[in-house]
């Protein structure tokens, strides 16, 4: 079930509200696991045995570790039970790839599986895997309540799209944590407006992308509007879901830890990849990075390290060589920033913006190429070496009719609205009870015409796909 | 204090609209759309397992949702005045006239169209003594395109290639004869009473003379058309005239399809679904028109789309017998059952967007 859908906005989550704050305390976190298990299942019927099971794995293995601390054997069922979490998120996820690619080298026939994906494998996979390693290591203790573990791994709010909540941050929580109005309210405004940068702002794009990708005329100049397009609306769709699933966090008493902090603003690769998709950028430094040690170590395994990390970022995205190149693609640039080219960039803002802007230009649409020869495609086609036309009417028509939208997301992927706001909202906060009213009322009416307009989009559109799905 | 009243004021507003949405009577059909909506979906355990279930509630749910049309406004307004989108849809407003951007030429679909045209001349005509003729309707893109700045279709080269592919028959080119204000404003058609010179120029084309003084009459009901759905803008709806003479009020319309006499202008169907229905009974495969007051044994054939609906009744006086196929119902190949070509004259008469949707002549 999508967030930015009727079903979900109109039935299952008023339902699931009522209920969960109709009930006492004590069955708060079965209201969360029950309700997440009919989200689940309601895209996934068949699948969440599987989530129950990995669930499992998570609870049984978690209190093993703690009993078994000092013991050599604690390792091992730490190992065993990662080995069977990585086991089926690679036998759902990358199977056929490896397939494929036994198939090319060795010139055989086997038969792909051509098995579907498991919505939210990676997501909550990652969180039992760092749940166990927290537990191993002495960070939390176990959870003994198999319903609180299962309200963890499998809340709706984060299960298909993340953030990649860590156990340890929201542990207190699932025992004992507190509902305001206020903080109710700060979830409802967090939720709607990333329900409106989805709705109003991603699903717009990615009419223009889906446009670009089914013309018969392409040019060198819609080949880069795509790729502007792209990168707001990948941002925005994936900015947005966290947005959302911090929000209704926050509704049900849950602090979600940040997922992006303004990306686009990046004075390098290394900033950006602290600002874009943070709770797995941590997740690789804390439980692969760190690890296999850091950068204290010789400079070869440094290179190493690195590499690692980035291959398997780039792997965990989907299972195509073009991710892998993209991952790989990031070890080389911030590696490249490791040397006097990383203080060149610090002195010289303009000249570092440009470069970033124009890598993550590059970067997302070699991510978002289906295959290999695709992203060959495209790069002769922004290079004008794919034998077309600079410009055409078509180009210039959809330039027109999405240059409002391209503006408006260009400017709200930087801080510029949220300061201005926070100016206003400062000084009008300030003064007087009858301008704090005022400022109630605006809020009220802010959220309320936001859910009115992205629920018009939805009752009149039907494009609606959460890109971050397919991860 | 503040929040409280923030949270229960933008819930009870949520949870109103969610409850309504619970329990709104489902409608049957949207009227703006022309299309059935879809219903509560069955449940059943197996259709829970595979997700079809889930798949139909959601349809259903979209469907069903309250002021659908008045969301589908805002939506509308939204996107083509605040984001300054230039059509919604497809569809766009321009000089308070609604168009659709028929774009881009779909090269295969109008070849595939040239190929069932030339089937049927082929097949039955060709032997015949039959006189054929071609004339092509633009699309409201056609005058439009240019001054809202939206994409169109290359309408010379449609033109050549229509006498090109359709060499076999003479060309008649009436786009001259056309302007904007021929078409109605929420609505693909043209307006039947704006077209009597395009039906005179075509009859004079095949060497016919229309006879009798026409009469403008105007239905007194709103008619919103297929693009004031789509759109879903603020419009205002069109009023719809037609024309008649004595020849039209003698004329004997018979409806091969349902086998049954009809009449020429059906007004009762102005208020149906499909108003444009109200000529001709609209979507039949095979109607024929006999004019008792015929001073000519000149006989018509004419291979229209809907815009012929409209356009053949102005043709009566001019033939003594009338015959419209409609070959997206009727199969091509199945025309000489119910037909003989012997030195009538033969009419192909599509829109541009028929033929860019080529695939829909059988």
């Amino acid at each position: 079930m999508l967030f930015s859908s009727i079903p979900f906005l109109f039935y299952f989550f008023p339902i699931v509200l009522i209920c969960y704050f109709a009930v006492p305390r004590v069955a708060k976190n079965a209201v969360l696991f029950l309700s997440s298990l009919v989200f689940y299942a309601w895209g996934e019927p068949r699948y969440v045995l599987i989530m129950l099971a990995s669930i499992l794995v998570g609870y049984i293995a978690g209190i093993l570790i703690e009993k078994l601390k000092g013991k050599k054997s604690q390792k091992v069922v730490l190992g065993v039970a990662i080995a069977m979490c990585i086991a089926a998120l690679g036998y759902f996820k990358y199977v056929d790839f490896f397939i494929t690619n036994f198939n090319a080298v060795t010139h055989l026939s086997v038969p792909l599986l051509r098995i579907a994906l498991p919505i939210g494998i990676s997501f909550y996979s990652f969180q039992i895997i760092s749940y166990l390693v927290d537990v191993y290591r002495g960070e939390t203790t176990a959870q003994k309540n198999f319903i609180k573990l299962g309200a963890y791994v499998a809340l709706f709010a984060q299960l298909i799209a993340g953030p990649i909540v860590r156990y340890s941050d929201i542990a207190k929580q699932l025992t004992d944590r507190k509902h305001s109005f206020e903080q109710i309210f700060q979830g409802i405004k967090r939720f709607i407006i990333g329900l409106s940068k989805k709705i109003l702002i991603a699903n717009v794009l990615g009419e223009l992308v889906d446009v670009f990708r089914k013309t018969s005329e392409p040019t060198v100049g819609f080949y880069w509007i795509y790729a502007v397009a792209f990168s707001l609306h990948l941002y925005f769709d994936f900015s947005g879901y966290s947005d959302m699933a911090i929000g209704i966090g926050r509704i049900f008493g849950f602090d979600f830890p940040e997922n992006f902090n303004y990306p686009f603003i990046s004075g390098s690769i290394t900033e950006f990849w602290r600002r874009w998709h943070m709770s797995l950028g941590s997740w690789f430094r804390d439980y692969v990075y760190i690890p296999l040690g850091g950068n204290r170590v010789n400079k070869i395994k440094w290179i190493r390290n690195i590499l690692v990390v980035w291959m398997l970022t780039g792997f965990w995205h989907g299972a195509e060589w073009t991710f892998i190149i993209w991952g790989l693609l990031f070890a080389l640039l911030l590696m490249i920033e490791k040397t006097p080219f990383g203080g060149f960039l610090k002195k010289c803002k303009p000249v570092a913006h440009i470069y970033v802007t124009m890598i993550i230009l590059l970067s997302f649409v070699l991510f978002n190429s289906g295959g290999v020869s695709q992203m060959v495609g495209d790069f002769k086609g922004l290079f004008g070496a794919a034998g077309i036309a600079g410009w055409n009417a078509q180009t210039g028509y959809y330039l027109r009719s999405y240059a409002i939208v391209i503006l408006i997301a260009a400017i709200g992927a930087t801080p510029l609205p949220t300061k201005l706001i926070t100016m206003l909202q400062s000084k009008m906060l300030g003064t007087d009870k009858a301008t704090i009213a005022v400022w109630s009322i605006l809020e009220i009416v802010f959220v309320l015409g936001l859910l009115i307009i992205c629920t018009a989009f939805l009752v009149d559109g039907s494009f609606n796909p959460f890109l971050y799905f397919r991860f | 204090m503040k929040s409280k009243i923030q949270v229960i004021f933008v819930t009870a507003v949520f949870l109103a609209l969610a409850v309504w949405a619970w329990f709104k009577p489902a409608d049957d059909i949207s009227d703006s759309e022309l299309r059935k909506l879809a219903q509560f979906p069955e449940v059943k355990a197996e259709k829970i397992f595979n997700g079809q279930f889930m798949s139909e509630f959601e349809t259903y749910a979209l469907d069903q949702f309250p002021m659908r049309d008045e969301f589908r406004t805002v939506k509308a307004v939204v996107y083509l005045y605040a984001f300054r989108q230039l059509d919604n849809n497809g569809i766009y407003v321009e000089n308070g006239y609604a168009a659709k951007m028929e774009y881009p030429l779909d090269e295969e679909a109008e070849s595939y169209a040239f190929g069932r045209i030339q089937n049927v001349y082929n097949k039955f005509i060709a032997d015949s003594n039959a006189n054929c003729y071609i004339a092509i309707i633009p699309d409201k893109n056609y005058f439009l395109a240019k001054e809202h700045g939206a994409l169109s279709l290359d309408y010379d080269r449609i033109f050549n290639d229509v006498k090109k592919e359709a060499s076999f028959a003479q060309y008649v080119d009436i786009t001259g004869l056309l302007s904007i204000e021929d078409y109605y404003r929420t609505d693909t058609h043209w307006d039947q009473s704006c077209i009597t010179d395009v039906a005179e120029y075509l009859a004079q084309s095949m060497g016919t003379e229309l006879e009798g003084t026409n009469t403008v009459k105007t239905i007194d009901a709103p008619f919103y058309g297929v693009y004031y759905g789509q759109a879903a803008l603020p419009m205002k709806p069109d009023t719809v005239n037609y024309v008649t003479n004595d020849a039209i009020e003698a004329a004997q319309v018979f409806d091969w399809q349902n086998s049954k006499p009809i009449p020429v202008y059906d007004e009762a169907k102005i208020y149906e679904r499909s108003p444009y229905d109200l000529f001709l009974g609209g979507s039949l495969s095979m109607i024929t028109i006999d004019n008792p007051l015929a001073t000519t044994d000149k006989e018509l054939v004419v291979f229209r789309d809907s815009f012929g609906s409209s356009l053949v009744p102005l043709m009566i006086s001019g033939y003594k017998k009338i015959t419209v196929l409609d070959i997206r119902y009727l199969p091509g190949d199945r025309i000489g059952s119910f037909v003989e070509f012997d030195n009538q004259d033969v009419l192909f008469l599509y829109s541009t967007a028929v033929l860019n949707n080529g695939k829909t002549l059988k």
